[in-house]
C-alpha cells in the first residue's frame, strides 16, 4: 500500500485534513504539540487504498524539538511515497520556509494550499499555477475545514508518488552553493541517501548531521576559514536561513496578490487578544471564564435567580422528576438537570432489580443491589456533568482561547523559571493526566519536564470530577452551606495554585535551571467545529461507560465481597461489616489520615473514607463508587437511610461517621493531590529518566497531598492557622531566594 | 446452593478475572495504559505502552 505523510507548520490544518481524508475523529487542538506522535489512517477513494500519516507540526527540519526530530526522521528513514506539504495560505511566506527544506529530500512532494476560503474571504489571490511553475512541485488549492479540493489533492498526489524525484535546494547564487555541491558529491561517494538534504544540513552544522557524517565536517571548517560574510560572519545556519527567506520573497511571494497591501492588519482576533491577553486583566478574566463554566455545569441556582422565583415554580412536586429542573435553591444548571434525570432512571432500575431479587438469598441481593448497582450508579450520575464540563473546555480549546492561557501564564511566571510551554501539558491535565504527561515530551529542558510531570495530577482530571461533585453535593445537602459550583471551582483553583507553587519551589531548588524560551503561534479565534465537539463528547461518554462496566464494576464486586466476609471467610450481614476483611484493613490505615481530618477522629465506619482514597489508586472514579457501595450497606444497616447516587452516598457517610465539613474538603484536596491512578503513574514512570526520580515523584505526591489536605483541614477548623501557613510559605521563599543569590554570587 | 447463587458467583469471578486478565494482555500488547480510545485523545497514540516507545527510540 502506498504511504503518504502530511507535513506542515503547526495550525496549518494537517489534522483537519487527516480527519477529512481518513474519516477519523482524531483530536484537533489549537496549540503546537497537540500531536506529539504520528497518527495513521487510510484513504480509500483512489484506485487503491493509501495509508496517510499525520506528522507533528514543525517549522523546520532542524532537530530543536521532539516534533521536528520525529517528522524529519519519518521522512528520511521511513521513506514515504509522497509528502503532502500543507501550507497555511494565509501565511504563505512563513510556511514555505519548511517547503524549501522538504524539497531538498529525494522524495515526491506535493503542496496543499490550505485555508483558501480564508484567503478568498480577505480578498487576496494566490496564483497556484505560477507557484507550481516556480517551485517545480504540484500545487493544489484546498480548504480542509470545508472539505474542498481533497479528492483533487489525493489524485494529484497519487500521480506524483509514481514519479521519482531528486532533492533540489533554493540556496543558490550564494557562495555556499559550491560548498554544498562539494559536500553533496562527497556524500554521494559514500552512498548516502538524500545527499542534497544532508549536505545543506552539514553546512548549517546541524547537530545530528555532524554526528552522522564526521568525515565531511573538516570540509566545512576549511571553507569557513576562507569565507567571511559581512552580516552573519561564520554563522552558516543564519546565512542559510536568510538565503531561504530571500529566495521565498523574490520568487514565491509575487504569486500572492494581497487586497490590502499593508503587511500587518489588525484582525478581530488581535482586537480580542488586547483584552483577553491583557498584561494585568488577562489572568483574572481567565478565572472569571472558568467560574462561569463551573456555574453553568454545577450550579443549583443558575444565574442566582432562586430568590426571585415564585414558591414551587417548576419543581414538579409529586412527580417522578421532582426537584430535577428546579430545586430548593433555584433553577438547576444543565449538568445538574441531566444528573437528576440519570438518578431518576437509575433509581427506577435499582427498584426494579431489588424487586426481582427480593426472594433471592440475602447476599445475592446485597451484592447486586448494594454492591454493583450502588457502586456503578454512584458514578454514572456524574456522567452528564463530566460531559457538560468537557463541552465547555472543548469550546475553549477549539476556539483558540486555551493557547492564550499558556501565553498569559508564561508572561507571569517566566521570572520563576517557568515557560508557557510547560503549561500546555498542564492544561491538558484537566482532561486526563496520561496524555498530558506524554505531551511533556515537547519540553526540551529535562528539569522543566520533570517538574511539569510531577504537578500535572494536581490539575483535576475528568475522573476526579465525581469526587469533587459528590462531596461538594454532600456538603451542601447535609450541612446546608455553600454551593456546589463554588466548592468545586474553589477546589479546582486550589489544585492549580498547588501546582504553581510546587513547580516554582522545584524550579528554585532541586530542579533549578534556565527558563527555556517560549515561542508559540496564537491561532486566530474561530467558532468551534460542532461535529468535532459531538464526536469528542461521544468518545468521552463511551470511554466513561466502558470504564464503569469494567474496572469500576470489578472493583465494586471485590469491595463488596471483602466487606461482607471476615478473615475466616464467614459471611457477614451489613450490620456485621465492622468485622470484615475490608474493615480490618481500613482500620489499620485509618490513623494515617488523622492529620487530615478523616482518620481516627471519626466514629464507626470512618475507615470507609480511608479505603475509598486507596481504591482511587486503581481509578479515581473508584473513590465515589466505593463510597456508593459501602454507603448503601451502612445506610440500610446502621442509620436507616436509603442511599441514592453519589451525593446520597456522601450524605449517608457524613451521618454515619460524623465527619466534619473541613475534613470533607480535606478529603477532596487529598484525592486531588495524592498519587494519581495507576495509568497516570505508569505514564509518569515512562517519562522519567531514572527509577530514583520516579521514587522521589511518588514521595512528592504523598507529601504534597498531606501538606495541602492538612492545611485545608486545619484552616477550615481554625481559620487563624492560615496565617501560619502563609508565613511558612513566605519565609521558605525568602530563604530559598537568599540562598540562591548567595550561591550565584559564590559561583560568579 | 441455589442456581442463582451459582450463576452470580460465576459471573462475579468471570467479571473480576476477565478485567484483570484483559488489563495484563493489553499492557503486554503495548495498548493504551488508560483504557481510552486514542482517536479522540490529544495525546493520540503517543501513550500506547512500550510499542510506541520502541518506535520513538528508533
Amino acid at each position: 500500500m502506498y504511504r503518504f505523510c502530511l507535513a506542515g507548520n503547526p495550525n496549518s490544518g494537517k489534522t483537519t485534513l487527516f480527519n477529512g481524508l481518513t474519516g477519523s475523529t482524531a483530536h484537533v487542538g489549537n496549540w503546537p504539540g497537540v500531536t506529539v506522535d504520528k497518527k495513521e489512517g487510510i484513504y480509500r477513494k483512489c484506485a487503491e487504498p493509501i495509508a496517510i500519516v499525520d506528522l507533528p507540526g514543525i517549522y523546520s527540519l532542524s532537530p530543536y524539538t521532539q516534533e521536528e526530530v520525529i517528522a524529519r526522521n519519518y521522512i528520511l528513514d521511513e521513506k514515504p511515497d509522497c509528502v503532502i506539504n500543507i501550507i497555511d495560505a494565509t501565511n504563505l511566506e512563513r510556511n514555505l520556509y519548511l517547503t524549501t527544506q522538504i524539497m531538498e529530500i529525494d522524495v515526491p512532494v506535493i503542496l496543499a494550499l490550505n485555508m483558501m476560503d480564508a484567503v478568498k474571504k480577505r480578498g487576496d489571490k494566490i496564483d497556484a499555477d505560477e507557484l507550481e511553475k516556480r517551485l517545480g512541485l504540484p500545487v493544489v488549492e484546498i480548504s480542509a475545514l470545508k472539505g474542498e479540493g481533497l479528492d483533487k489533492l489525493m489524485e494529484r498526489a497519487y500521480e506524483t508518488c509514481k514519479k521519482k524525484r531528486e532533492g533540489k535546494t533554493v540556496i543558490e547564487n550564494t557562495a555556499l552553493k559550491h560548498l554544498i555541491g562539494d559536500i553533496k558529491i562527497a556524500l554521494e561517494g559514500h552512498g548516502v541517501k538524500n545527499p542534497m538534504f544532508h549536505a545543506v544540513k552539514l553546512v548549517e552544522l546541524d547537530e545530528l548531521e555532524v554526528l552522522m557524517h564526521k568525515e565531511t565536517v573538516n570540509m566545512v571548517e576549511a571553507f569557513k576559514k576562507t569565507h567571511n560574510d559581512k552580516t552573519f560572519g561564520d554563522d552558516f545556519e543564519a546565512l542559510i536561513a536568510d538565503a531561504r527567506y530571500k529566495y521565498i520573497t523574490k520568487y514565491f511571494s509575487p504569486t500572492l496578490k494581497r487586497k490590502n497591501e499593508e503587511k500587518f492588519v489588525v484582525t478581530p482576533s488581535d482586537k480580542a487578544d488586547k483584552i483577553l491577553t491583557h498584561k494585568i486583566w488577562g489572568f483574572p478574566i481567565f478565572l472569571v471564564i472558568l467560574f462561569a463554566i463551573f456555574h453553568l455545569t454545577f450550579s443549583e441556582n443558575l444565574f442566582f435567580l432562586g430568590g426571585v422565583l415564585p414558591e414551587g415554580f417548576g419543581k414538579l412536586e409529586g412527580t417522578l422528576f421532582e426537584g430535577v429542573f428546579v430545586g430548593d435553591s433555584g433553577i438547576n444548571s444543565l449538568g445538574v438537570m441531566l444528573m437528576g434525570v440519570v438518578e431518576v432512571l437509575t433509581g427506577l432500575v435499582s427498584e426494579l432489580v431489588g424487586g426481582w431479587l427480593s426472594s433471592s438469598p440475602e447476599w445475592v441481593s446485597g451484592l447486586i443491589c448494594d454492591g454493583v448497582l450502588g457502586g456503578i450508579f454512584a458514578i454514572l450520575g456524574f456522567l452528564p456533568q463530566i460531559l457538560v464540563l468537557f463541552l465547555f473546555f472543548s469550546i475553549l480549546e477549539d476556539s483558540g482561547y486555551m493557547a492564550r492561557i499558556a501565553f498569559i501564564l508564561d508572561r507571569a511566571l517566566k521570572k520563576f523559571g517557568l515557560s508557557g510551554r510547560a503549561f500546555l501539558p498542564m492544561i491538558m491535565g484537566f482532561g486526563c493526566s496520561v496524555p498530558a504527561m506524554i505531551n511533556t515530551r515537547t519540553l526540551a529542558d529535562e528539569k522543566e519536564k520533570l517538574a511539569t510531570v510531577r504537578v500535572i495530577p494536581f490539575f483535576s482530571c475528568g475522573a476526579k470530577l465525581p469526587i469533587l461533585t459528590a462531596v461538594a453535593g454532600g456538603i451542601v445537602s447535609y450541612f446546608g452551606v455553600g454551593n456546589v459550583d463554588f466548592i468545586t471551582y474553589g477546589m479546582y483553583i486550589l489544585g492549580i495554585a498547588t501546582a504553581l507553587i510546587a513547580v516554582i519551589l522545584m524550579r528554585e531548588t532541586t530542579l533549578k535551571g534556565e527558563t527555556p524560551p517560549f515561542i508559540m503561534e496564537l491561532p486566530a479565534y474561530h467558532a468551534p467545529q460542532v461535529k468535532n465537539l459531538i464526536m469528542l463528547l461521544w468518545d468521552k461518554a463511551k470511554h466513561f461507560i466502558q470504564k464503569a462496566f469494567t474496572i469500576i464494576l470489578a472493583s465494586t464486586i471485590v469491595i463488596w465481597v471483602i466487606s461482607h466476609f471476615d478473615f475466616s471467610w464467614n459471611y457477614l450481614t451489613d450490620e456485621q461489616m465492622e468485622l470484615s476483611i475490608l474493615a480490618g484493613f481500613g482500620k489499620l490505615i485509618q490513623p494515617l489520615f488523622t492529620p487530615v481530618g478523616f482518620g481516627s477522629q471519626l466514629k464507626a465506619f470512618g475507615w470507609v473514607f480511608a479505603v475509598a482514597a486507596i481504591t482511587g489508586l486503581i481509578a479515581k472514579e473508584n473513590v465515589v463508587s466505593t463510597l456508593g457501595t459501602l454507603a448503601a450497606c451502612i445506610g440500610a444497616a446502621a442509620i436507616d437511610v436509603e442511599v441514592d447516587g453519589g451525593v446520597g452516598a456522601v450524605s449517608a457517610m457524613i451521618q454515619a461517621t460524623g465527619v466534619t465539613l473541613p475534613a470533607l474538603l480535606a478529603f477532596i484536596a487529598f484525592n486531588m493531590t495524592t498519587i494519581p491512578c495507576f495509568a497516570a503513574v505508569a505514564a509518569a514512570k515512562g517519562e522519567m529518566a531514572s527509577k530514583s526520580k520516579f521514587n522521589w515523584t511518588l514521595l512528592f505526591w504523598v507529601a504534597t497531598s498531606y501538606i495541602v489536605s492538612s492545611a485545608v483541614y486545619l484552616i477550615g477548623t481554625a481559620w487563624w492557622t492560615a496565617f501560619i501557613y502563609l508565613a511558612v510559605l513566605v519565609v521558605a521563599f525568602v530563604v530559598i531566594k537568599l540562598y540562591n543569590k548567595k550561591r550565584f554570587a559564590k559561583e560568579k | 446452593m441455589t442456581p442463582i447463587e451459582i450463576i452470580v458467583i460465576i459471573a462475579a469471578v468471570l467479571i473480576v478475572g476477565g478485567v484483570i486478565v484483559k488489563s495484563i494482555i493489553d499492557r503486554k500488547k503495548g495498548k493504551t495504559s488508560c483504557g481510552c480510545d486514542c482517536s479522540n485523545c490529544s495525546g493520540s497514540c503517543s501513550c500506547c505502552g512500550t510499542k510506541n516507545k520502541e518506535e520513538n527510540s528508533k
